[in-house]
């Protein structure tokens, strides 16, 4: 009796607690806006934004090389916010990332940010519309870490490559911080570039060999666009 | 990387999350220090390998991938790879690894025979024995070897000291040296050499193409690719 009783007066405080809970949950739907209220785990924010990519490469509004740029800017509008920027950047400079002031700082990510877009989206844009195949392995969650693996299969190619991620927690949001491509990290692999370029000469240095090389790059990739459009 | 992440879990386990987090935010800590005390010859040897790649290799292996489908260049690498049996076998045995040594014998005796001379690889589908590459190099490592400066020698790309002396050991187990003479071991080893680097540099014409693309040290950037591939396969 007295434990049925219990049952009872357990239940009661249950259920005060319960509507007080959702007292709570109603108003903290309400106070926080959808984006924070969803939150993906990290592999299903990595597929979300794979597939929005596959989406817009496979858009025939958005194919054919006059629309190159327009291309690249939507992805580049999709997949920066997925990144942060920052701590690729500081990553990257590793050591040299303390002696720099903010402004010195904000002129290296916007270097970095620019040299990896014009790269990695140029790589990217290759499959245009023949999208391969993803295939997602595993994600791994330790506190505000996470790793997800995930392989590409080229159909083309009849194999398959590793590219792994890992990301961190900012503010409720599952952020990129480092790419691992075939067992190479590419924060790391930058990491040694760049240490590499500044303890034989200087920082500076480093800045102008950036900036040549995103000038490069665009003059390539301007360069093969005439090419491709003169063969049409 | 995953060395470090099993740590990380390892540790979250015993109630010390906020250490293994710091595992996750100081990452770079754990990076191998690459010695390079040679650097000059290095640098020199990875002009030369450049240009070998800028007027010999690339345009072989453009003709060749024009000439032979890829699914054909992946059947020579097949082959090419069955060659290496000695070298998987009795690494993977150094390191205790029984089984697959195992795997690898017979991996070798299905696809020699059924496999068309290695050419096709058919103990992985009917048996799942799969190819497990350990080289001497990577059993040193096993061994508390370390690194030792990065060396970069003409025709062989970049290495380290223990790993050009694991492929030093590697060539001295392969069974032909009892065979024949160190003159037709080299030749044949060369051709088997130049017949491979075409065939792999043909599957990965654009991967070089990348590299080169993104990279504004491309020195520094072969040098710390090779160190991340050998430290994934170490941990393997």
């Amino acid at each position: 009796m007295i434990s049925l009783l219990s049952m009872v007066y357990e239940e009661d405080v249950v259920d005060t607690a319960c509507s007080v809970w959702w007292k709570i949950a109603v108003v903290t739907l309400l106070a926080f806006p959808a984006h924070v209220r969803a939150q993906e785990s990290p592999m299903a924010m990595i597929r979300n934004t794979v597939e929005q990519a596959t989406v817009i490469l496979q858009n025939p509004s958005n194919q054919g090389k006059e629309n190159f740029q327009l291309r690249i800017t939507k992805l580049r509008a999709l997949v920066e916010p997925q990144f942060d920027v920052r701590e690729v950047a500081k990553r990257a400079l590793g050591p040299y990332w303390q002696g720099r002031t903010e402004a010195e700082r904000n002129e290296f990510i916007r270097l970095f940010t620019d040299l990896v877009q014009k790269t990695w989206g140029h790589m990217l844009d290759r499959y245009n519309a023949n999208v391969p195949q993803f295939l997602y392995d595993q994600e791994r969650i330790d506190g505000n870490f996470a790793e997800v693996d995930t392989r590409i299969f080229d159909p083309g190619q009849n194999r398959a490559f590793s590219l792994s991620y890992k990301l961190h927690q900012v503010d409720n949001h599952w952020l990129i911080y480092d790419v691992i491509a075939e067992n190479v990290s590419l924060v790391r692999n930058y990491r040694n570039q760049f240490n590499r370029i500044i303890s034989k000469s200087s920082y500076q240095d480093l800045l102008q060999i950036l900036e040549n090389k995103i000038k490069e790059l665009d003059t390539t990739t301007s360069s093969t666009q005439e090419r491709n459009a003169a063969a049409e | 990387m995953r060395g470090v992440f099993l740590v990380a879990i390892f540790i979250s386990i015993v109630g010390l999350g906020v250490q293994s987090e710091e595992i996750w935010a100081q990452e770079e800590d754990s990076d191998v220090q690459i010695s390079d005390p040679w650097e000059p010859f290095n640098q020199a040897m990875f002009t030369f390998n450049l240009k070998v790649d800028e007027y010999a290799l690339r345009p072989v292996a453009k003709a060749y991938d024009a000439i032979l489908p890829d699914a054909a260049q992946r059947g020579v690498g097949r082959f090419f790879r069955n060659l290496g049996v000695v070298e998987r076998f009795a690494n993977n045995l150094f390191q205790g690894k029984f089984p697959r040594a195992g795997e690898e014998v017979g991996r070798f005796l299905v696809n020699t025979t059924i496999g068309c001379a290695g050419f096709l690889d058919v103990a992985d589908p009917l048996f799942g024995w799969q190819e497990h590459p350990e080289d001497f190099g990577q059993t040193l490592a096993v061994y508390g070897v370390n690194n030792g400066p990065y060396l970069v020698l003409p025709f062989l790309g970049p290495s380290t000291l223990r790993d050009i002396t694991g492929t030093a050991v590697d060539g001295a187990l392969n069974p032909m040296n009892y065979f024949l003479s160190t003159l037709q071991v080299l030749a044949i080893k060369g051709g088997i050499g130049v017949a491979s680097a075409v065939n792999y540099r043909s599957l990965n014409l654009d991967l070089f193409e990348n590299v080169q693309r993104s990279s504004v040290d491309l020195y520094g950037a072969v040098q710390d690719g090779y160190v991340q591939r050998r430290e994934k396969l170490i941990k393997e």
